[in-house]
């Protein structure tokens, strides 16, 4: 009983120095890949897509301006990039068939992802106002999407030296691939950021956010390896 | 203090955003470009001092080298000098080829061998390079029987068949679409394709030809099936998935005057008719393909003409038809006699000159060109027999 009544005590205590905020942000950056090999001769355009993220988060100050920050995050993630490859080894798979082979034109790659991640991270206070955060988070894709197509080039089917078959632009004359089902469901990564309370309720947040885990499975080398990879700059409203 | 707070924060989102630009730019630089891996032939010329004595047909000096091919052939005249020639040869970028391009080499005594190297060192491909001094000592009939097949050479993936020359020899006449079918279904084995030998046919083996699904990258292409085809001429599997009705290049140049042709069939239509999108047909019952085409092989300005799976049976180059017309599906061999019915008079120094091609076409699926028919729709073939007009 008298365990009970401290146990209370020192939580009651603990969720007096809790702040909890409600975030919202916007994201830019989304997949990238972690390096562009030099098959990779130019990109005709990148777009990362309107891309948001929604929180709850709350930091617990412990002492000497340390504190642990955690939250509920759901994140809209994407990209679209057109980019000219020469070389190129690709692989495009669809139910038990599969076409490989070396590919010459230009590839467009379609992603867009909804994630529900949970952040857990240390924090530093700089000032009163200013605070430093770094840890890392574990995400959980709710929605994934990966597609494009090669177009306006050819492919050698197998090696260099195979069949040389051409790709036009139009559906059913390019190559059109889907990858869903080979991306990973859980993401973790490492995750830094800062806040800034420029006033009692409202405050300014940006965000690194570096996914460990690739965006597909490891067995999966159709495209080149990609993961998570943005930026997100936004606000926060303290309600507590 | 506030103040000094602001800097602070100005430095925190600075150091942020350069981070952000560093990740960023780190993954796009683009390295050096890559060295050309390709070995091929594009083109194949020879350049000789009278062409016209030389050739049938100007065209006859220049050859465009399909992807597939390693075999280069050309067909000149039966008193062309083959003992000294020098073929050109375009190569993909950064190729180098052995012997070299242009050096001279006696074809007298059967093909000279060519090695390609592509660019980076890593690729070669070997190619033959034959020049046929040709007379037109071509027979009143040709016999195609079907008894020569083989897995092609290069993977062994489906077949491919060969046609009897009068001289013994086996020819490359015969083509079909198996390697475009290749292309969206790479597990097939080879009696899985549209075109299969049939090992009991009417006489010895017969040719199969069978409407296939395509599978899931035909779903997707809205290519949903592949009927089975079989014809004089080539098959351009480059331009199979971008432009596929030309990439069945039907017909060969031929210098007799084709009169009607013969063989034996057997017939079954697939169970239900399938359009473009895969939806059923009610009631339509699938039709096959038996005709020969007959036409000029040139245009009036003289370019090299040869006819497509648009329009095969319209072109105004056409000079006769033999078509079957409707196909009565049958499970027992059934023989046909197809007449060649004449548009316009041959012109007998333009047949001497190989000026005209033939195509004979067979085709388990009328519509495949479409991408409608009855998958399971099956065409056997056997003992085609073209029979010539004598000359007189």
């Amino acid at each position: 009983m008298l365990a009970a009544i401290t146990a209370m005590g020192i939580q009651a205590t603990v969720l007096d120095s809790l702040h909890v905020d409600i975030r919202l942000g916007y994201s830019l950056g989304g997949t990238l890949p972690t390096h562009i090999g030099h098959e990779i001769r130019g990109i005709n355009n990148f777009d990362p897509g309107l891309n948001f993220t929604v929180s709850a988060e709350a930091t617990l100050p412990l002492k000497n301006r340390w504190g642990i920050h955690t939250g509920l995050r759901y994140e809209t993630g994407g990209m679209d990039v057109d980019s000219r490859v020469k070389n190129y080894d690709i692989e495009v798979v669809r139910g038990d068939e599969s076409l490989s082979g070396m590919f010459v034109g230009n590839v467009r790659i379609k992603s867009t992802q909804r994630r529900i991640s949970l952040p857990i991270q240390a924090t530093y206070d700089l000032s009163e106002s200013l605070r430093l955060r770094g840890g890392l988070f574990m995400g959980w894709l709710t929605h994934r999407r990966f597609w494009g197509w090669a177009y306006n080039g050819y492919l050698r089917e197998g090696t260099p030296v195979g069949a040389k078959v051409e790709m036009g632009s139009e559906p059913g004359e390019r190559g059109d691939f889907d990858f869903d089902s080979s991306m990973r469901i859980m993401q973790w990564g490492l995750d830094v950021g800062a806040d800034w309370q420029f006033h009692s309720r409202w405050g300014l947040f940006v965000e690194l956010t570096y996914g460990f885990s690739g965006l597909f499975k490891s067995d999966f080398h159709s495209v080149q390896p990609l993961r998570p990879m943005y930026g997100t700059i936004g606000l926060a409203y303290r309600i507590k | 203090m506030d103040n000094k707070k602001y800097n602070r924060c100005i430095t925190l989102c600075t150091v942020m955003v350069m981070s952000m630009i560093m990740m960023v730019t780190n993954t796009a630089c683009f390295g050096e470009e890559p060295a050309y891996s390709e070995a091929d032939i594009e083109t194949a010329t020879l350049h000789v001092g009278d062409p016209e004595a030389f050739f049938y047909q100007m065209t006859d000096s220049f050859k465009t080298v399909m992807s597939t091919d390693t075999a280069i052939v050309f067909v000149v005249r039966g008193n062309a000098d083959v003992t000294a020639l020098g073929p050109v040869f375009t190569l993909t970028t950064g190729a180098t080829i052995v012997p070299a391009n242009g050096s001279i080499h006696d074809f007298s005594g059967g093909p000279v061998g060519y090695t390609v190297t592509s660019q980076d060192g890593k690729w070669t491909r070997r190619y033959t390079v034959s020049v046929i001094p040709t007379t037109h000592t071509v027979a009143d009939t040709l016999y195609y029987n079907f008894e020569h097949y083989e897995l092609e050479t290069a993977n062994q993936h489906y077949y491919t068949w060969h046609n009897l020359l009068p001289d013994g020899s086996l020819g490359n006449d015969w083509a079909t679409a198996n390697e475009g079918f290749r292309m969206s279904m790479g597990s097939a084995r080879p009696m899985d394709y549209p075109t299969t030998p049939l090992l009991q046919g009417y006489e010895g083996s017969a040719v199969c030809l069978t409407t296939r699904d395509t599978g899931p990258f035909g779903r997707m292409a809205n290519k949903r099936l592949a009927a089975g085809n079989m014809f004089l001429g080539t098959f351009d599997v480059r331009i199979a998935m971008s432009d596929h009705l030309h990439a069945t290049r039907f017909g060969l140049p031929f210098a007799s005057r084709p009169d009607h042709f013969t063989g034996y069939y057997t017939f079954e239509p697939g169970e239900f008719v399938q359009d473009f999108y895969g939806n059923p047909i009610v009631g339509r019952v699938d039709s096959a393909d038996i005709y020969a085409v007959f036409y000029r092989n040139h245009d009036a300005a003289g370019n090299e003409i040869v006819l497509y799976g648009d329009n095969v049976l319209s072109s105004e180059q056409i000079v006769a038809v033999a078509d079957l017309g409707y196909v009565e599906p049958t499970t027992q061999w059934k023989a046909w006699n197809a007449k060649f019915v004449y548009r316009e008079e041959i012109d007998e120094n333009l047949l001497a000159n190989r000026g005209y091609s033939l195509a004979i076409v067979f085709s388990s699926s009328s519509a495949g060109g479409s991408f409608t028919g009855a998958i399971g729709s099956r065409l056997c073939v056997d003992k085609v027999c073209l029979i010539c007009t004598k000359e007189e």
